[in-house]
Order: structure tokens, then C-alpha cells, then sequence
């Protein structure tokens, strides 16, 4: 088969990963040297596609031949797709091919497991080694890690690789046991294991060998399963904590072709993911605990972020003075980001932050008005009910996701 | 009214404005344009000779700010810069400030700047020229690209660390830049050959990508809007996979979107390799 007739097969069978950073790795540059690539930290989109994903690696499997039978994944053993399988010569050509274009960053390579899980391991390392030493390649690389694989070839990804990533896929071992009977949690989590203590190994060690440098990464199906939000946040939060994880991605199950009857044939919970994403980086960026976004069991709201939903339930808190308020408070004001807040506490040191302030910030005043008092303002709503707050802050629901399919 | 031009370069402006600082001349006497003045009531008045009796003092990085932000071509590209120095050596800083009105225009305009900047590490698409042709010109890689502002000198080092000792060269309809393994060469005017060569490069190999680009793209996830806020539709004339756009999503909204595979996988015959457990 030719090359161009596998990177079509072997392309859309990755797609269903959704991760494509090419963030976090150390600085490195081929300025004057031999070899290609240069990381310096910054990850870059080199495309997008017309599903607003982002093209910043080639992101393939090395084959699509797969002796397991997972029921939502459309390279299982009983789907009907094309198979093929690239060398690991192959994968370099492209790479580079494609990297000297400036059309990516570096590669993302994961594989359908043949033969053993160590096979297929030591497969994804070998095309690793001959970027990293034949051809002195110094862009980023991310490797899916088999998670019944020897830790030992664990330990050799995460020499060779930026960044790491063992997919959960399924949040729940009843979920696992029914859709993925293969896999098991338990060597998922024994995997992480390995890898973070790769990366504690060397932690504080300047000349020790990089291990897995931008971190480790997972990934876990949205909708393919009845697993709601307040259990995927929980498992997420107990993953950063216990395994220290860079990040979780959310993929909303996007229905595959000769679909089995065991998983949905709906179209991808699109907002759904985007609120899971939403309520992530509160809890990596803002502080916020799993617990405090969704205190019963259940689904993020659709209608309003999970930011405005907290303000929401927990009107005691506000409205926050600010010029006086905590730096970490101001950044649970709904409309009001990170980058706005750090600014604010620069400007109020010079002199008192006024209405207009917020308006030349960029702040999102509709979401930020009735949680704020300024120097020459307070807010005529303070004493709204929430319910009618709600209601006039709820974001319109356009019944975009029915598509074709009403 | 004194009016002024500084060739579009920070260095000159920073010594006249230097100059009309220390004579204590206010924003609202002078005017940076090109070519004649287009305020027809102004009298042209000419730059106060000498270094003048005010020294100013402004914070370091008041400087490092306002070179940034002199890269955005728009209205008003040096007069604001002007206008901002006046108000901070005189004691107010909130005019570099993101929450001052002036100053937030400023902001603006620095991360329009780094936008763009990045925009030019995103989307520049080299073209390797045929071996020949590259021992002949002793160039290994050309790209056209069209930034909006002006990046291409300040952002391209960027290009020098990625591509080791390859040459390349960047032509925009402005300005060029060529690395040839060893050293950088700017040229503020774009040589026309150069133009040529990155113009009219001819890449049988693209097609590879565009394979990779149509087969990576998730019809049944269609969100053009979200990929247009990232990739605004200028670029896409000169991205290889540029002309799929339009074609990819047409096809997604007349029926690929029921699932997640591209039509030329589709099409081809499967191949089931075991059987489900019961």
C-alpha cells in the first residue's frame, strides 16, 4: 500500500484522540546544529480543521490492527474499517516531511495493540529513537502509553518522549468491564504510577535525563457511557492529585461507523464536553474543588458556565468590593479572568478601580455586574433572587447540536 | 503643528520623540504621516533642534512596550506611541496601564503584535525546493505569507532555531528575511526575485498533508466558526490545505456528519479481524 493510501486510514482512525498539545517542553534549538525541531514551552496550532480542532502534531497510529475489541472505539477488532500499518521509518519520513513544512510541532503517535503490549510498546519507542537519535530530531514528541506494558519500556518511552499519556477512557470499572472487557483500571493507574515516578525520579535533578518532560496526560470518553459530570470531575481531580497530571481531556463520544449496540449512535454531547473543559481548568487554574462545581450528583448545567453557576449558589459571598476584595476572590467573580484580575490589582495600586475600568479590561460586564461594587458603583440587582438572575444570564440554547438529525 | 516621519522605523521615531519630549512639546503639536500632511489648516513647523532642557525619566520596560506596540500598522501608529511617553514622563503611569483608556489601546495593540507574531510561526508553509533548483540558489525551503503588521524582522529568529542548518526565506509584499544556515539577512524592501521564488514554488509534495489534514478533521464535530476565530480567512490562500476548507465542510453538512470517518475511508473495503466475545 502506499504511503499516502496509510496516512489516510492511519489518520482517521487517530482523529478520536483529542489532545494535541504541544505544550510544556523544555527549551531546546537546532539553531546552527544538525537535526531539526526546537520546543521553547509554547505550544503552536499550526491549522485548524473545520471541527475547530487544532493541527499541532501529526497525530496517527502506527497501525490500526487491533486484537482488542473495545465497543466505542472504531479500530476495535470487530469493526469493519480498512487496517494498515506504517514501518516506524515511515512515521519519521512524515514528521520530518511535515515539520521542515511548518506544518506541526512534532508527533503524537499512538497504535491498536498486535501481538503483546510490549510489542506494540517497544513498536511506538522505536520510532521515537530513530527521531530522537538517527535523525536528532528536537521537536515535540507525545507517545500513548500501553498500559500492560513492561514499566521498564515505560521508563524508555519517557526518556525519548515530552510528553506521556495513558487514556482512561472509561471513568467508572463497571463502564471498563462492560465496553472495554480488555482493559482494567487497575494497570491504567499502575501505568501512571510508573510514569509519575519516572518523572519524581529525576524532579529537582537539572542534569539528570529529562523524563516525559511536559507531563503526563489522559483522556476519558464523554456520552458513551451513563456516567454523569460529578463522577468524571471526581475521578479528574483524584487523578491530578494522585498522579499529577498535566491534563484530562474530555472527548465527547463522536458516534463511529458500524457501530455496535452497545454505545450511543447520538450525535457528540459538544457542550456538554465544552463544560466539562470549563469546569477542568476552574479546577486547575481557579482552585476550585470538584465538590464546590457540583455539590449532588448529576451534569454541569448547559444553560450557564460552571463559574456563574457557583456565583449563583453562593450569592453570601457577593458583591465583592474591588478595591478591596482578595486577588483569589476577584477571580470567582463571574466575567472576570485571571489576566483581568492580576490586572486590576495593578491598577489599584496606582488609584481607585472605577466602572469604566472593567470596561476597558474587556471584562464581561453582563456575567460581572450584579457580583461587583466599584468606587462609583453598586449593584440595583444585589437583592435579585438568583432564580431570575439565572434566568437573565442563561446563554440561549440553540438546537445547533440536532443538526441533520432532528 | 509639527509634522514629522519617521520611515516607519522605532529607531528614528524614539530620537525624535526624544527630542520633542525635551523641548517639552505636547502631543496635540505634532504629527508622524507619510508623504504631505493631510490636516489642511496645519502650518508645517520643523523639529526643535538640540536635546532641550526636560530630561525625562520613564521605566525601562515603558520602552521595551512601546517598540512592541510600533509594530501594529494602523491610524495613529506613532503619534499614540507619542502620547503615551508624554503622559508617563510626566508622572502619570496609568498611561501604560491595560486599564487606562490610552493605555488599553496600547495593550491592544501589543497583542495584536504578538498575535501576528505567532500567526507567523503558525502559518508560514515552507516549500522544499527540488535539489537542483536548492543547490542552484542555495536555498532549501521558501514561503510567502502576508502579516498585518510589522513582524517579520522581530518574529522569524523563531524559524532559525526550528530548522537547524536548513536556508530558507520568508517573502512578504513588504519585506523579506533569508537565513543561510549561519546568519539572518532582513531587507526592509523585499527583493523581487525573492518574491518570485517564494511565490511561485512548485509543491507536488503537498498533497501528503492535505491527505493528513482531510482525514484528521471530524465532520460529525462541524464548528466552522470556532476554526474561523482561530484561523482568520486571510491565511487560508496561502495554506496547502487552505482550499479543502470549503469542500470538507460542505460535505459534513450534506450527511458526513452522522458519523466520524471521512468519505475516502468509507468507501474502501473493511476488514473485520476477530470476533466479538459473547
Amino acid at each position: 500500500m502506499e504511503l499516502i493510501a496509510k496516512l489516510g486510514i492511519l489518520a482517521d482512525a487517530a482523529k478520536y484522540d483529542a489532545s494535541c498539545a504541544s505544550s510544556g517542553a523544555p527549551k531546546r534549538s537546532s539553531r546552527g546544529r544538525d537535526g531539526l525541531g526546537a520546543t521553547n514551552g509554547m505550544g503552536i496550532c499550526h491549522s485548524y480543521t473545520p471541527d475547530g480542532r487544532c493541527v499541532s502534531l501529526l497525530k496517527v497510529l502506527l497501525t490500526n490492527f487491533c486484537l482488542y475489541d473495545c465497543q466505542y472505539c472504531v479500530n476495535r477488532r470487530t469493526s469493519n474499517v480498512p487496517r494498515a500499518r506504517f514501518t516506524p521509518e515511515e512515521v519519521v519520513r512524515l514528521t520530518l516531511d511535515f515539520y521542515r513544512r511548518n506544518c506541526i510541532s512534532g508527533l503524537f503517535l499512538s497504535s491498536g495493540i498486535i501481538r503483546s503490549a510490549d510489542y506494540t510498546m517497544e513498536q511506538l519507542i522505536e520510532v521515537a529513537r530513530l527521531l530522537r537519535e538517527e535523525h536528532e530530531f528536537r521537536g515535540y514528541i507525545h507517545l500513548k502509553t500501553i498500559p500492560d506494558a513492561d514499566p521498564l519500556l515505560i521508563e524508555q518511552a519517557g526518556r525519548l518522549a515530552d510528553r506521556l499519556s495513558v487514556n482512561v477512557e472509561l471513568p467508572t470499572d463497571e463502564s471498563l468491564k462492560r465496553l472495554a472487557p480488555e482493559k482494567q483500571g487497575h494497570t491504567i493507574r499502575q501505568a501512571m504510577g510508573t510514569i509519575q515516578r519516572g518523572q519524581q525520579a529525576v524532579a529537582g535533578e537539572p542534569r539528570a535525563p529529562r523524563f516525559a518532560p511536559a507531563g503526563q496526560s489522559t483522556q476519558v470518553i464523554v456520552g458513551a457511557d451513563e456516567t454523569d459530570d460529578r463522577t468524571l470531575l471526581g475521578n479528574s481531580e483524584s487523578l491530578y492529585q494522585g498522579f499529577g497530571l498535566k491534563r484530562v481531556y474530555y472527548s465527547a463520544f463522536s458516534p463511529i461507523p458500524d457501530s455496535p449496540g452497545s454505545v450511543p449512535l447520538a450525535a457528540p454531547p459538544l457542550l456538554r464536553e465544552h463544560r466539562l473543559y470549563q469546569a477542568d481548568f476552574l479546577m486547575r487554574g481557579y482552585g476550585y474543588k470538584a465538590g464546590e462545581l457540583l455539590s449532588k450528583a448529576g451534569n454541569l448545567d448547559l444553560d450557564i458556565d460552571p463559574k456563574l453557576a457557583w456565583a449563583l449558589s453562593n450569592r453570601e459571598v457577593f458583591p465583592l468590593d474591588l478595591n478591596r476584595a482578595e486577588p483569589a476572590l476577584l477571580a470567582r467573580i463571574p466575567g472576570i479572568g485571571l489576566r483581568s484580575v492580576e490586572r486590576l490589582v495593578a491598577l489599584r495600586r496606582e488609584r481607585r478601580i472605577r466602572y469604566d475600568d472593567l470596561i476597558q479590561l474587556r471584562c464581561v460586564l453582563d456575567k460581572a455586574r450584579p457580583f461587583i461594587v466599584t468606587s462609583d458603583y453598586r449593584p440595583a440587582q444585589a437583592d435579585l433572587r438568583s432564580g431570575l438572575l439565572r434566568a437573565r444570564l442563561r446563554e440561549p440554547q440553540a438546537p445547533v447540536q440536532m443538526g441533520l438529525w432532528g | 503643528m509639527i509634522a514629522l516621519d519617521c520611515d516607519q522605523q522605532f529607531s528614528l521615531w524614539r530620537e525624535q520623540a526624544r527630542a520633542l519630549l525635551g523641548h517639552g512639546i505636547d502631543p496635540a503639536d505634532v504629527t508622524w504621516a507619510q508623504g504631505p500632511m493631510d490636516d489642511l489648516l496645519a502650518v508645517p513647523a520643523p523639529l526643535p533642534e538640540g536635546p532641550g532642557p526636560f530630561r525625562a525619566k520613564v521605566p525601562a520596560a515603558l520602552l521595551a512596550q512601546l517598540e512592541q506596540a510600533s509594530r501594529y500598522c494602523g491610524e495613529q501608529r506613532w503619534n499614540l506611541l507619542y502620547e503615551v511617553l508624554w503622559r508617563v514622563a510626566h508622572g502619570d503611569r496609568t498611561a501604560m496601564l491595560p486599564g487606562d483608556r490610552l493605555g488599553s489601546e496600547l495593550h491592544r495593540r501589543i497583542k495584536q503584535v504578538s498575535r501576528e507574531a505567532h500567526h507567523l510561526h503558525a502559518f508560514v508553509r515552507f516549500v522544499p525546493l527540488p535539489a537542483a533548483l536548492a543547490a542552484q540558489l542555495q536555498l532549501d525551503l521558501v514561503a510567502y505569507h502576508q502579516p498585518a503588521h510589522d513582524i517579520l524582522e522581530s518574529a522569524s529568529g523563531h524559524f532559525a532555531e526550528r530548522l537547524g542548518r536548513q536556508r530558507w526565506l520568508i517573502a512578504t509584499d513588504r519585506d523579506g528575511i533569508r537565513f543561510d544556515g549561519h546568519t539572518l539577512d532582513y531587507r526592509r524592501h523585499c527583493p523581487e526575485p525573492w518574491r518570485q521564488w517564494a511565490q511561485h514554488a512548485d509543491d507536488p509534495g503537498a498533497d501528503l498533508w492535505r491527505t493528513y489534514y482531510r482525514h484528521i478533521f471530524n465532520p460529525a464535530r462541524l464548528n466552522p466558526d470556532a476554526m474561523r476565530m482561530h484561523m482568520p480567512g486571510r491565511f487560508w490562500r496561502h495554506l496547502p490545505e487552505g482550499m479543502l476548507i470549503p469542500q470538507l465542510m460542505g460535505q459534513a453538512r450534506q450527511g458526513k456528519q452522522r458519523d466520524g470517518q471521512a468519505l475516502e475511508v468509507a468507501q474502501q473495503a473493511g476488514k473485520r479481524i476477530g470476533k466479538a466475545r459473547d
